[in-house]
């Protein structure tokens, strides 16, 4: 049987060399063992650049937002894993992808490497590549070593959490679907919820106090695809430019309240974030209390269904003293 | 000019987004009914609920405000129709995210005040402050320069 | 930096008496950006408003805020007075000092805090404002009216009789409504057809008027002056040019279906034309019911016909009108009387809605005008009606009184009465409300001069026994039980919307109440307009009222209709939604949360880097627009603004409000 990187490489150069497409993303493998990093390949002979190993967690569809609007009218082939093919839905829904001009090939993810999970227990040592077989991950190390590990130990939170590893939209899906097993992703908000209001906003205050502003989080985010961010305005100036705790705290409250009833529940807010600050919950929060009062929704998984925030029921519950 | 802040005296300020068609009209019926209520809510006149953004209510509170109010006609008489119930829907999902980041609920609040409720303006005017007093001054989102 | 001038208001002592308005011109003159700061008696009157134009002119203000009562009141005055020395009127802003601050609170030195904090907050928001211009929009000076009833007839006529052309929609064959299946109304005892048919004819005879009947409303597109309707003429399949109106088609057609307007107390053929009134008299094929187009045999109807006029190849036609105004008056229905099991309803002849019995006292109905028991075609003797059947009724029906249930029962004791002079008639009753003209005196006429016995209570059951019918209820005056032997009990069931009032409402973004009511823009001062500038209501399509009350509706419908079409132009409102292209992402969230359909799509080219890429926007259409300001909240990159409310604005009101 061929292995899926085999397949990627092999479909990269013939839609390529048949010119269904005149772009490619994927994955290629960086200088070291945990960079697996977007790669943008034109030709053919460039196609076994690309890679697919347990750290390919970079989230391609957010790049369609400058290929496409470069190219105009070409069209790209794009390798997606569930929380990629949620993504892409996500800009299909906003408007920002144009499905016509993009080839979709489907990834079921069986979960991805965290990286600082093996460091913490001293495992990333010599490591040179890592490979997943079934429920274990091998690690090679330069000598030739080779060491089995639980996968499972290893995996990102929210890929423990994820609940649509198989893509929800692919033009052809590469390889079998993998089992859905969804651990309860609500676990983290639900234990910020027993600390009283005090401890709550202690918390987060100090994890805000962390935040450099960098934007990591929203230049990552699929749902945070304006051409121009709010934050960025001078006129009118929504958000004063120190890293003062009020102003971090209006930035994340107001980025985490922009993606509401949109956010894909990637995780790639938490993950990208330097300096660690668990964004993620902020976001499940939001589609916790959307869910609990508005009903179930999934964003992304259907880009034909109305976003909880642009509708209403006349009927619908209200979270104030007065209902 | 602001209300006395210090802790002793606290009067607690609050920041009202009254839409212009019902809530606002009703402030202006308490008025001419010549009802009475304490001076701590400012009101600020805006054309729906659904005009009220979260950045607005954000900006109240960094700026000081120990509450905000936003008060819209009940659900089913928007003047524009569907207006109030954008505003439900966006209002409770910030006032839960509001109290997920550690804002009590009782510094947030939302009321449907039609034009014909001078007595309930007067009433929610009377009752928010004092919600708002018992837990002191807002230190919470606030800009601390 | 700004010329901002602050006028304060003294209101006599309604301001004065609880705000040291001196203290509040000194304070005022420390904000910045205020050039000057003055007060006056009496702001509003020709002297205050001279002042403000002179100040403007002589201090070269830029801005002017003015303190006074609510905005509500006499922004307009306000800003007429700015616009008199020259300044835009949308750079006036004022401050609530009299409504929200001098008469709700009673201390002096609290009251003029306050007052000082929104002259702060109303400068800051004028000093962001900028000068708004009211747009131009031409006007389609031809009216809709929706609904062919006696109040859109009426409104019909009155603006035709204006000289402004009208296109009159109905659903049904032929115009005439509920009012065409009256005998006599109350409190007069006139004939309804004998008041109503002239209208009839007026209208198809009208010059101005366009009768559309056996039509519907398909599509609404556009705004106040300038409505795109789309109208689908069903098909008849009667040629109504060729038709004389002679009959042979239905009286020899074979299949036979419950009558409309009979309330199906009597059966009428598939081709059929409703009654012999009927507005036009031209008969129209009921497609569900006919013989050819169920199963593809008969064609009597065309074979009969020597003007050979029945068409059967005729289709649908779709038109595309347009006007400046629209009048929607599409009528009431009675409730359905499912949920009301005790009065078995639908399980015996004699037991009849007011409807039916209006046919059967009708000289057009059924039997002639002979009120009949439609059981044994005998004269009935007792005959019991029962008020409130759904309506005042929380629980099972409509919370709401019906209005004209009272009134027509009196009217129909009366009926009885007059038919069969040894007749008894009692009435079920919660209230009798008699409010109207000559109304009370009517009900005391039907209780002492026709002995009809009414009875404070409820029916707790009705049915048969033998050849009649028992009535058990209680007279709650004397707390007995009542049982009687009837042989016809009439049931007032509620009026409710048609049911086709959700989609109207719909397709013209009417606001409805929870029965589906059309909702009119003000209670009191605004009771003909709706939320829709240029869409007005008539009749019982906005609550349940009787002929004099939708006929005075329907003039003043009318009227507000002729002030529109009356005028080449009408101004917009500038305070509308405008989108910022260059911050648009083009997600167009802001299309589905607008009301009114205001906003739309469109493609804009642009140079990136050198190169000319196409991308989507979104464009408002400002004369759709109300301005409220949904959009703009939707709108994450801020790109979509409020004019008038912008987020520049009340940024500045919040941060001055705090201060």
């Amino acid at each position: 049987m061929k292995n899926l990187q085999d397949t990627i490489r092999e479909i990269a150069a013939q839609s390529l060399a048949r010119g269904e497409v005149e772009l490619v993303i994927g994955w290629e493998k960086g200088d070291l063992w945990w960079q697996s990093y977007p790669a943008f390949i034109e030709e053919e002979k460039e196609a076994d650049r690309l890679i697919w190993d347990p750290l390919c967690v970079p989230n391609l569809s957010r790049y369609l937002l400058q290929e496409l609007s470069e190219m105009d009218e070409k069209k790209i082939a794009l390798f997606v894993k569930g929380c990629d093919a949620l993504a892409f839905n996500q800009l299909l829904q906003d408007n920002r992808t144009v499905r016509e001009r993009v080839v979709l090939y489907g990834i079921p993810c069986d979960g991805l490497v965290d990286p600082s999970k093996l460091e913490r227990e001293g495992l990333d040592r010599d490591l040179q590549e890592v490979e997943r077989d079934g429920e274990e991950l091998v690690l090679k190390a330069a000598a030739g070593e080779e060491k089995r590990v639980p996968a499972k130990d290893y995996l990102y939170d929210k890929c423990l959490t994820c609940r649509y590893p198989n893509p929800v939209a692919y033009d052809q899906m590469l390889g079998e679907t993998v089992p859905v097993e969804p651990e309860e992703r609500f676990t983290g908000v639900r234990k910020l919820e027993e600390l009283d209001y005090e401890d709550r906003f202690s918390y987060w205050a100090e994890q805000f106090s962390r935040c450099i502003r960098c934007f990591a989080c929203r230049n990552v985010c699929p749902a945070c695809s304006c051409i121009k961010c709010v934050f960025d305005l001078q006129e009118p100036r929504w958000l004063g430019k120190a890293t003062e705790p009020s102003e971090n705290a209006f930035y994340h409250i107001i980025r985490a309240y922009h993606v509401a009833g949109r956010c894909v529940d990637c995780g790639e807010c938490s993950r990208v974030c330097p300096v660690d600050i668990p964004l993620q919950e902020l976001n499940r929060k939001i589609i916790l209390d959307i869910n609990e009062l508005y009903g179930e929704y999934d964003a992304g998984v259907d880009p034909e269904q109305e976003a909880p925030l642009i509708t209403y029921k006349t009927d619908d519950p209200a979270a104030f003293t007065e209902s | 000019m602001s209300v006395a802040r210090e802790e002793h005296n606290f009067e607690p300020l609050i920041v009202a987004f009254c839409c212009n068609w019902c809530s606002y009209a009703g402030g202006d019926l308490a008025g001419t009914s010549r009802m009475s209520y304490p001076p701590n809510a400012r009101v600020i006149r805006v054309p729906c609920s659904s005009r009220v953004s979260p950045n607005f209510i954000l900006r109240a509170f960094q700026r000081g405000a120990d509450g905000v109010l936003v008060a819209g006609c009940h659900p089913g008489d928007c003047h524009y129709i569907t207006g109030n119930y954008h505003a439900r829907r966006r209002l409770s999902i910030l006032r839960r995210f509001l109290g997920f980041m550690g804002v009590e609920p009782e510094r947030f609040e939302v009321h449907w005040i039609s034009a014909s409720e001078g007595g309930k303006f007067a009433e929610v005017m009377t009752e928010m402050p004092e919600k708002i007093r018992a837990l002191g001054p807002n230190r919470k989102l606030r800009d601390a320069r | 930096m700004r010329r901002i001038g602050v006028f304060i208001c003294w209101c006599g002592a309604n301001i004065a008496g609880t705000v040291d308005i001196e203290k509040v011109v000194e304070e005022s003159k420390k904000i910045p950006g205020v050039a000057y700061a003055g007060e006056y008696r009496y702001m509003c009157s020709e002297i205050g408003q001279d002042m403000i134009r002179d100040t403007i002119i002589e201090q070269n203000l830029d801005r002017v805020v003015v303190a006074a009562c609510s905005p509500r009141m006499h922004e307009p005055t306000f800003r007429r007075a700015a616009e008199s020395a020259g300044l835009n009127p949308y750079l006036v802003q004022m401050a609530n000092i009299r409504e929200h601050c001098s008469w709700v609170h009673k201390d002096e030195e609290e009251a003029t805090r306050k007052a000082v904090a929104l002259v702060r907050t109303a400068v800051a928001k004028a000093s962001r404002s900028v000068e708004l211009f009211s747009q131009e929009i031409p006007v389609e000076r031809r009216a809709l009216v929706l609904g062919g009833g006696i109040a859109g007839i009426q409104a019909a006529l009155d603006i035709a009789d204006a000289g402004y052309e009208v296109d009159l929609v109905e659903k049904s064959p032929t115009i005439g409504g509920r009012m065409a299946q009256l005998d006599k109304t109350f409190p007069t005892l006139d004939c309804s057809a004998c008041i109503l048919t002239p209208k009839m004819v007026d209208a198809s005879s009208h010059p101005n008027i366009n009768l559309f009947t056996w039509s519907e409303v398909e599509q609404v597109e556009g705004y106040v002056g300038n409505f795109t309707v789309t109208i689908r003429k069903k098909a008849r399949f009667v040629d109504e040019e060729k038709c004389t109106g002679c009959g042979d088609c239905f009286e020899k057609c074979p299949s036979k279906v419950d009558s409309e307007f009979d309330e199906g107390l009597v059966q009428r053929k598939a081709i059929y034309v409703p009654f012999p009134q009927a507005v036009p008299n031209v008969p129209v094929i009921d497609k569900e019911n006919c013989r050819w187009f169920v199963k593809e045999k008969c064609r009597v109807c065309e074979k009969v016909c020597e003007a050979e006029a029945v068409d059967l190849e005729q289709e649908d036609e779709l038109l595309e009108k347009r006007y400046g105004a629209v009048v929607v008056a599409t009528g009431f229905d009675v409730l359905g009387l499912e949920e009301f099991g005790e009065f078995n309803y639908g399980k015996h002849p004699d037991i009849i809605t007011s409807l039916e019995f209006e046919r059967l006292v009708n000289a057009s109905g059924p039997t002639g005008g002979k009120l009949l028991r439609p059981s044994n075609q005998e004269p009935p003797r007792n005959v019991v009606f029962v008020q409130c059947v759904g309506s005042r009724d929380k629980s099972r029906g409509k919370p709401y009184c019906s209005k004209i249930c009272c009134m027509y029962t009196a009217k129909h004791t009366v009926l009885l009465k007059e038919k069969y002079p040894q007749s008894q008639a009692y009435v079920f009753y919660i209230d009798v409300r008699t409010g109207g003209k000559d109304f009370e005196e009517f009900h005391r006429r039907a209780v002492e001069e026709n002995d009809a016995i009414y009875l404070r209570g409820q029916v707790g059951k009705v049915f048969p026994e033998g050849d009649k019918l028992l009535v058990e209820g209680v007279d709650s005056l004397s707390g007995k039980t009542v049982q009687i032997e009837a042989d016809m009990v009439v049931l007032a069931a509620a009026m409710v919307p048609r049911t086709d009032a959700p989609e109207i409402a719909r397709l013209l973004t009417l606001g409805t109440d929870a029965h589906s009511f059309f909702t009119e823009a003000h209670p009191k001062l605004r009771p003909v307009e709706t939320h829709s500038a240029g869409v007005f209501l008539a009749g019982a399509c906005q609550g349940p009222k009787d002929i004099p009350e939708a006929v005075a509706q329907a003039s003043g419908s009318a009227s507000k209709a002729l002030g529109i079409l009356s005028k080449e132009t009408l101004l917009s409102d500038p305070c509308v939604s405008k989108v910022d292209e260059s911050l648009c992402t083009g997600c167009l969230m802001c299309i589905d949360v607008c009301p009114y359909h205001a906003i739309t799509e469109k493609t804009i080219e642009e140079k990136v880097h050198g190169e000319v890429v196409k991308r989507v926007v979104a464009e408002v259409n400002e004369a759709v627009c109300q301005g409220c300001g949904a959009c703009s909240v939707a709108c994450r990159p801020g790109a979509m603004n409020v004019k008038g409310f912008s987020n520049e604005q009340i940024l500045a009101e919040v941060d001055a409000v705090c201060l």
